[in-house]
């Protein structure tokens, strides 16, 4: 139990910083590779951590600590950016779901002398177009992807940090894995990797 | 040919490579993959576009600071009335 009784906030952040910061270079791993920058990331745990101490008292299992705490920072990145627009922003969902980025580059067939065709289109893409394209998720999308990614939690985990149905998990990664897959297109155009044919 | 159409397996692809089919779902999907080679194909580029996106993910070391950073913002928090 954390909390509780006659336990003052003194007594009660040194409790957390003595659970929580040890996870603290797991959390910044993470805020960084959702929001790109060292400066926001760091500015995100630090936020993280003020929820934690006010949450704190409700932290009913202390050795889940690290998991309660990744998920107050994925939850920090959804509520800051609860736009409307951003759901919006990714068009229509159907389109996006049958978009196949592997169909695309087959048709197209942009390097024909390729014993690899996927492999090597994909060779082309410096490392920042890629990073762009993630941090071009609507945060719905990329902060599942991040955790999946980076922390490699179950779906049921990923329901439980993002306070969301399982098939809500399912159908985010799959839809943020089309949207990169939409991006990379879209980049592949603009730096005439390809001429650019439509699905 | 299984049950599964072409369109619905590469639905379930994602799923398949996070391990988060069980059952009926992963049993059809396998059945699927065994005849069908455009699949298997379209398959192994989604595999290979996760671990290619992951291995670019932006790298970043702890800044030195931030731990005593966090440390001072705590202790203000619980100061505050």
């Amino acid at each position: 139990m954390s909390g509780g009784g006659g336990e003052t906030v003194d007594q009660r952040r040194r409790r957390l910083e003595a659970l929580a910061l040890p996870y603290l270079g797991d959390l910044y791993r993470v805020a960084v590779r959702l929001t790109g920058r060292s400066q926001d990331a760091e500015d995100l745990v630090q936020e993280t951590y003020i929820k934690a101490l006010a949450a704190f008292p409700a932290l009913r299992e202390p050795d889940r600590i690290r998991p309660w705490l990744l998920k107050i920072l994925g939850r920090l990145v959804l509520d800051r950016h609860r736009a409307p627009a951003r759901e919006v922003a990714v068009g229509d969902l159907a389109e996006l779901d049958r978009f196949s980025l592997y169909d695309l580059v087959w048709d197209e067939d942009p390097l024909p002398y390729s014993d690899n065709l996927h492999r090597d289109f994909l060779a082309q893409f410096p490392d920042d177009d890629v990073r762009r394209a993630l941090l071009a998720l609507p945060e719905v999308y990329r902060v599942p992807l991040v955790l999946l990614y980076v922390e490699e939690l179950s779906y049921r985990d990923l329901a439980d940090a993002l306070g969301c149905p399982v098939g809500t998990v399912m159908s985010r990664l799959h839809r943020a894995r089309k949207i990169l897959e939409r991006e990379l297109w879209d980049c592949a155009k603009r730096r005439g990797f390809v001429r650019g044919g439509e699905a | 040919m299984t049950r599964l159409s072409c369109e619905k397996a590469v639905g379930q692809f994602f799923a398949y490579l996070d391990r988060a089919l069980a059952g009926e779902a992963l049993a059809d999907l396998e059945a699927h993959l065994e005849a069908c080679l455009s699949c298997c194909d379209k398959l192994a580029f989604s595999r290979q576009l996760d671990d290619f996106v992951k291995a670019r993910l932006p790298e970043d070391t702890l800044p030195a600071g931030l731990e005593a950073r966090i440390r001072r913002a705590l202790s203000r928090q619980a100061a505050e009335p």
